[in-house]
């Protein structure tokens, strides 16, 4: 299948966070933006982010971008963020205008059907250096993740797990308030069911898709006789009949929980890594090979282990989602050099090269970032919100 | 700087849905600059609407109370309307979502407005909808099938169900409309098309 181009040519901010100044001129490749720390760096990546999928990867919080100071107590500030996006060769204008509580999404100034819609129509995918906790911390990165994915493959599976979130929160404020005989339980657990079934389906499909080119990736970053194996870890039944009985047999346990205990709000993606032990033990004489060992790996892979795991995770998350919409991904690295350690970077640039799409990158160490030739290479400076071109030499 | 009593009308028109700060400033000029007589048509009517106007008794829709009676109470066209067929019943959440339905021309029944939804984040509980109302109703005037047009929100589904359920023992046919509407959306946005086809298409629970 033919991989068409995509990149940002122009991305520009109003009353985003401290941005100000002319907008960014980026580069078909890689954009390298530097600057010491709290200049607005991370808020470039953020703003671009929002143009393209009307959401932060920063914040839940949308209210938190717009910009203080500009219209004190204004419940009319507004905040404006546009990216010309260039596809195959073929142009268009995506906007995104935060308001309290609102958003407006605008390609080319039509209005898509759906925020889902918007938000595949240029993949980006960012890194940045909280993402270690996709493998050593909570699960809820994890479930984002295969949210992600999932996205590209049923835009309806945003919708599921919005109304499945919905359901729940709802049966848990009638179990607080009303007890667990309340009349309609049984209605919101119904709905729950439903929605969170359709749920743990578009999760498992897109926990096996991402699982098998995370395997692979690994296989091939990662260290020699270490496998990875990425797979969806169901937080209740995915039976829609299932979960619901389960549910309404949970009632206690959930009111005294204050959450439900069971359902795809629990979702996990289980990674385990398989290895022959290594060194030679007291049966290294034995002629049989030794079992492999499965581990999960929070607990047992080593710092180099993790940042292996994070790297084929996000490998695998930018492959599958530009292959379902046939486009490279736009790719944005956040720090790259703040917690410089030789393995990871080596790894990191050469996982980099080998991107042939478009990349944005903020260091505040920018001499360190060695991956493309000067004419591949677009250097920005940013201090307190302003972007200027860095000039040679 | 604006005289005090335009901006203070000004400010109770952008109070109105769909109107801004700038709309309402236009509307303000357009009184003072027009025949006096307008705005004190207007005025008057406005001071009438509340006792003019009142939920319809039977359904909830809007009603015009009648001059001559002394009653505060108030009949709709609709439930008035005897060519309506009074064995089918709609059910729906609020009287925008009535309109959306007349609209289409195409429902032969009578409506029930709920007035809510279900909705326990909102602190609405099945005690607050007017249960005894829409059974004393059904059983009255003798509906055989109860259509549930409430929107397609998740509210608006448990809704559905809840009343599903509830209705049960009554021994009536009970439907929902299809889900044609957007989901998610608003039946009031719902176009007249859509809304014949998720009448039309509506399945027995
Ligand atoms: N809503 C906001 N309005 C104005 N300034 C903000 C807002 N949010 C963050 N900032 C400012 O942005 C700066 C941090 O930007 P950031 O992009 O995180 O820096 P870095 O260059 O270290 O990545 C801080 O100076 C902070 O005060
Ligand atoms: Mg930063
Ligand atoms: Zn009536």
């Amino acid at each position: 299948m033919a991989v068409r181009s995509l990149h940002v040519s122009e991305l520009s901010a109003r009353g985003f966070r401290n941005l100000r100044g002319e907008p960014l001129r980026l580069g078909p490749r890689f954009t390298v933006l530097s600057g010491d720390n709290g200049q607005g760096k991370t808020n470039v990546l953020e703003a671009l982010y929002v143009a393209l999928t009307s959401k932060s990867f920063r914040t839940s919080k949308l209210s938190e971008l717009l910009a203080h100071g500009s219209r004190e107590g204004d419940d009319e500030a507004i905040a404006t963020v546009r990216a010309h996006v260039i596809e195959d060769g073929s142009p268009r204008v995506q906007t995104v205008a935060l308001r309290k509580g609102h958003r407006l999404v605008k390609i080319d100034d039509k209005r898509p059907a759906s925020l889902a819609e918007y938000a595949v129509q240029s993949p980006v995918v960012v890194f940045h250096p909280g993402e270690l906790s996709l493998s050593m911390g909570a699960s809820a990165e994890r479930r984002r993740l295969l949210d992600r994915v999932a996205l590209y493959s049923a835009p309806v599976a945003l919708d599921s797990l919005g109304r499945y979130t919905h359901a729940m929160r709802a049966r848990q404020k009638v179990l607080a308030t009303r007890g667990v005989g309340a009349s309609d339980l049984g209605d919101w657990e119904a709905l729950m069911a439903e929605h969170g079934a359709a749920t743990c389906e578009h999760r498992r499909r897109a926990a096996e898709k991402l699982g098998a080119r995370a395997s692979k990736v690994f296989g091939e970053i990662g260290s020699p006789g270490m496998a990875l194996s990425v797979t969806y870890a169901p937080g209740g039944p995915e039976e829609a009949e299932e979960l619901r009985r389960v549910l309404a047999e949970l009632r206690p346990a959930d009111l005294r929980r204050g959450s439900a205990n069971k359902g795809p709000h629990r979702d996990d993606l289980a990674l385990t890594h398989a290895s022959a032990p290594s060194g030679r033990s007291a049966f290294s004489t034995l002629a049989a090979p030794l079992p492999v060992a499965l581990h999960p790996v929070r607990g047992t892979a080593s710092q180099g282990q993790h940042r292996a795991i994070v790297l084929s995770l996000k490998a695998a998350e930018i492959a599958e989602i530009g292959a379902a919409r046939g486009v490279r991904p736009i790719l944005l690295l956040d720090d790259v050099s703040s917690e410089l350690d030789r393995e990871r970077t080596r790894a990191l640039f050469s996982f980099l090269r080998a991107q042939e799409g478009q990349v944005l990158l903020t260091t505040t160490r920018p001499e360190l970032i060695d991956i493309a030739r000067s004419d591949e290479r677009v250097d920005y400076t940013v201090c307190d919100g302003v972007l200027s071109a860095l000039v040679d030499g | 700087m604006l005289p005090e009593s335009v901006a203070k009308l000004g400010k109770l028109f952008s109070r109105l849905p769909g109107v801004g700060e700038k709309t309402a400033a236009r509307y303000v000029l357009h009184l003072l600059t027009s025949d006096p007589e307008i705005s004190r048509t207007l005025g008057e009517e406005l001071l009438q609407l509340h006792a003019r106007v009142r939920p319809c008794v039977r359904c909830g829709n809007l009603a015009e109370r009648d001059a001559n009676s002394a009653s505060a109470d108030a009949v709709c066209d609709i439930c008035r309307d005897n060519k309506r067929d009074g064995h089918m019943l709609c059910v729906v959440g609020r009287v925008h979502d009535l309109f959306a339905i007349e609209r289409t021309g195409t429902m032969r029944g009578r409506y029930f407005v709920l007035g809510k939804l279900l909705s326990p984040l909102e602190g609405i509980g099945p005690d607050d909808l007017p249960m005894m109302r829409l059974i004393s109703r059904i059983r009255e005037e003798g509906v055989t099938e109860v259509i549930l047009a409430t929107p397609p929100s998740v509210d608006g589904e448990a809704t559905a169900l809840f009343l599903k359920r509830e209705l049960g023992p009554l021994g009536i046919a009970v439907s929902r409309i299809a889900s044609g509407v957007p989901h998610g959306g608003d039946l009031e946005y719902t176009d007249p098309i859509t809304m014949s086809r998720a009448l039309a298409g509506r399945q027995k629970l």
